[in-house]
């Protein structure tokens, strides 16, 4: 049994022994936990992610005439002004307010710029009170002259995450990447048996006031994160899937940007990787072995991305060692892998904090309370109204033709149901394809008379269990108005169309409903 | 040797690489290609003991012919070396190193453009 005051004794003489967890596994598997306790006093973690829950309070100081901020853009981005007269918090995720840059330029750029040193333009408007008459401000700031500039990542630093594929074949833009159609690639963001709360599985030495590299700077754990859950499945101690969380503080001004970076998922939005290192003092045989845990003995779920509900589908478990192989198997194919986070950047640093530490430069903090380490479980948001299935809607007896059918035989039905689409099935009813009335049209003027040339085979389709706001996203992302239903055996069932879709949400409007 | 063919629109109905192809002992592989009634660009790939002689011949038809030595480019600063891009290459080209550095490798790339489209620091350029 050591003490973080007697660890901290060592590093101010010099004489802590410090490793990166990476070094630690081998220590581990080399003396086992035992040894390990006695020979090693530090464990430092690392991982550069991208952590969308990630922001800044700033404090801009008050002009002459005052002005109580209402709304404040930062380089065309907004913050959240809803605080004091001059505070506003600016939170990584937001997209530019100008539709041009949108998600090219949001808030995790005007962090990354604010670090840089960049001139950032403040355009800051106000309702006008006695205290404060101004109503317009318009300058430019740089993050010297700010007051203070305080990083608070509401969630950071998940403990372990999902592994994402993608079942259809469309290709998906996720938070976890670009997604290729039938499970054509995987990616993952934890980094492993690096990262800092695999390491402390159970937080027995991480908690309120632990002091932390945060973007190469001091920064403290200041709580646990939202979302922040324990009760889950664990292998060797360690959660597979997502579950503990942090919240962190540090001060803006004195961080590196070779520790942070604003990015922006494809399609999905601005983001900003943190990069962020924890001490782990190991005080006991117990925090040594699960600081000696391998990639190997990482266990997390590949979940399919193509299903856009909250419990998506695992399709299998793996763990750390095969992802960073390259490739996994799935579905007896060989399917190439990318990680997420910068796996090079999070060895760097676990390396400087290492050095740090070494040097005497980084003592560590005994926190004032732990992280709940039981007792939490992640409660979903529950929908009064909840989702109207498509398999609820009323359908009309659906009109099918057959692939041998006479181009002019189809063109009656269309006229004689007055409908527009019109599927394609076989004898069994199973989906061919898809023909409108346009298609119809378009043969007749190009002289064509099979209705195999004419259709389209790649049918856009709504499937029975899929809740209709889900369908409705389909039409708009395809610019289609109206897709077959089929049920799992791709048999058709009826058609829903961009109509019955806006009738729905009028219905629903009027019930006082949300929109879709 | 990897290289954009330009066509004028006069030349894009004639069989120039078929004859190409049948004339010389070489393999080629379009990569890419960009053809309209106003002309068009081809990214190929051309190699074989006579592939000197075929791409000469290939200049003679009327087809411009511009050696690539690039396909796409990595902005060493910029890229976090997140590794997001390997598993979208379609042709391998994309690997992690020892040290975990993302490293792309333009002998192999075709220019699909798949890795900088979804790069999210926006670090990788596509020649065009
Ligand atoms: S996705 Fe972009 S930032 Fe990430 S490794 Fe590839 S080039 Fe670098
Ligand atoms: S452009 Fe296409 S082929 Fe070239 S490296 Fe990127 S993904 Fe691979």
């Amino acid at each position: 049994m050591k003490t973080i005051n007697e660890i901290n004794q060592k590093i101010k003489d010099g004489d802590a022994v410090v490793v990166t967890a990476s070094e630690m596994t081998e220590i581990v598997a080399e003396n086992g936990p035992k040894e390990a306790a006695r020979e090693v006093d530090v464990v430092t973690t690392g991982t550069f992610g991208a952590m969308c829950s990630s922001g800044a309070f700033l404090n801009f100081g008050h002009s002459d005439p005052p002005i109580k901020m209402a709304r404040t853009y930062l380089n065309g981005v907004e913050l959240y002004s809803g605080l004091a007269a001059v505070d506003a918090y600016i939170g990584a995720a937001q997209p530019n307010k100008d539709p041009e840059l949108g998600l090219d330029y949001g808030g995790a750029h005007v962090i990354e710029d604010l670090i840089k040193g960049e001139e950032i333009e403040l355009v800051a408007e106000a309702y006008g009170t006695d205290c404060y008459p101004l109503k317009h401000v318009e300058t430019l700031i740089t993050l010297d002259k700010l007051n203070q500039a305080i990083m608070v990542n509401p969630r950071n630093c998940y403990q372990n995450y999902a592994v994402a594929v993608n079942s259809t074949d469309e290709t998906l833009y996720t938070y976890m990447g670009t997604l290729l159609p039938n499970y054509g690639n995987v990616t993952y963001s934890s980094a492993g048996e690096l990262s800092p709360l695999i390491n402390d599985p159970y937080f027995q030495t991480i908690g309120f006031g632990t002091k932390v590299f945060l973007c190469g700077a001091e920064g403290y754990i200041v709580g646990e994160g939202t979302q922040h859950s324990t009760d889950v499945e664990r292998r060797h101690g360690v959660p597979t899937t997502s579950a503990g969380t942090l919240m962190l503080k540090g001060d803006m001004k004195k961080m590196n940007p070779e520790f942070l970076r604003a990015a922006t998922m494809p399609k999905y939005g601005p983001t900003l990787y943190v990069g962020v290192g924890i001490p782990i003092p190991v005080l006991n045989e117990d925090i040594a072995a699960s600081t000696g845990i391998s990639d190997e003995d990482i266990t997390c779920k590949v979940v399919d991305y193509g299903v856009p509900r909250r419990e998506r589908p695992v399709v299998k478990e793996t763990n750390y060692k095969e992802l960073k192989s390259g490739k996994i198997e799935i579905n007896g194919m060989e399917v190439p892998t990318s990680p997420l986070s910068s796996l090079k950047k999070a060895r760097i640093i676990a390396e400087e904090l290492k050095k740090l530490i070494e040097k005497s430069e980084f003592l560590l903090t005994s926190p004032i309370y732990r992280l709940p380490s039981r007792g939490y479980t992640l409660r979903p948001l529950e929908i009064r109204k909840p989702s109207i299935l498509v398999r609820e809607l009323e359908s009309k007896p659906v009109i099918v033709t057959h692939p041998d059918e006479n181009i002019k035989e189809v063109a009656r039905k269309l006229v004689e149901n007055n409908i527009n689409h019109i599927p394609v099935v076989d004898e069994e009813g199973i989906l061919q394809g898809i023909v409108t009335s346009w298609d119809i049209a378009d043969a007749v003027a190009k002289g064509k008379t099979s209705l195999q040339d004419v259709m389209t085979k790649k049918v856009i389709i709504a499937r029975e269990d899929e809740p209709v706001e889900v369908v409705a996203r389909r039409i708009d992302k395809y610019d289609i108005s109206g897709l077959p239903i089929v049920d799992s055996d791709n048999k058709v069932k009826g058609i829903i169309t961009a109509e019955d879709i806006s009738r729905l949400v009028g219905k629903k409007m009027d019930r006082g409903g949300e929109s879709i | 040797m990897k290289a954009w063919l330009r066509f004028l629109p006069s030349i894009i109905g004639k069989a120039i690489i078929s004859e190409t192809i049948k004339k010389y002992d070489i393999e080629f592989n379009i990569l890419r290609a960009h053809i309209t009634p106003r002309g068009g660009k081809m990214l190929v790939e051309i190699s074989g003991p006579e592939e000197k002689e075929s791409i000469k011949f290939i200049e003679e038809q009327g087809i411009e012919v511009n050696p690539i030595i690039k396909v796409v480019k990595k902005d060493k600063d910029k890229c976090i070396d997140c590794g997001a891009c390997i598993s979208l290459c379609p042709v391998k080209a994309i690997n992690m190193e020892e040290d975990w550095t993302v490293e792309i490798d333009d002998q192999i790339c075709i220019g699909c453009g798949f890795c900088a489209k979804s790069c999210p620091t926006k670090s990788i350029i596509l020649f065009e």
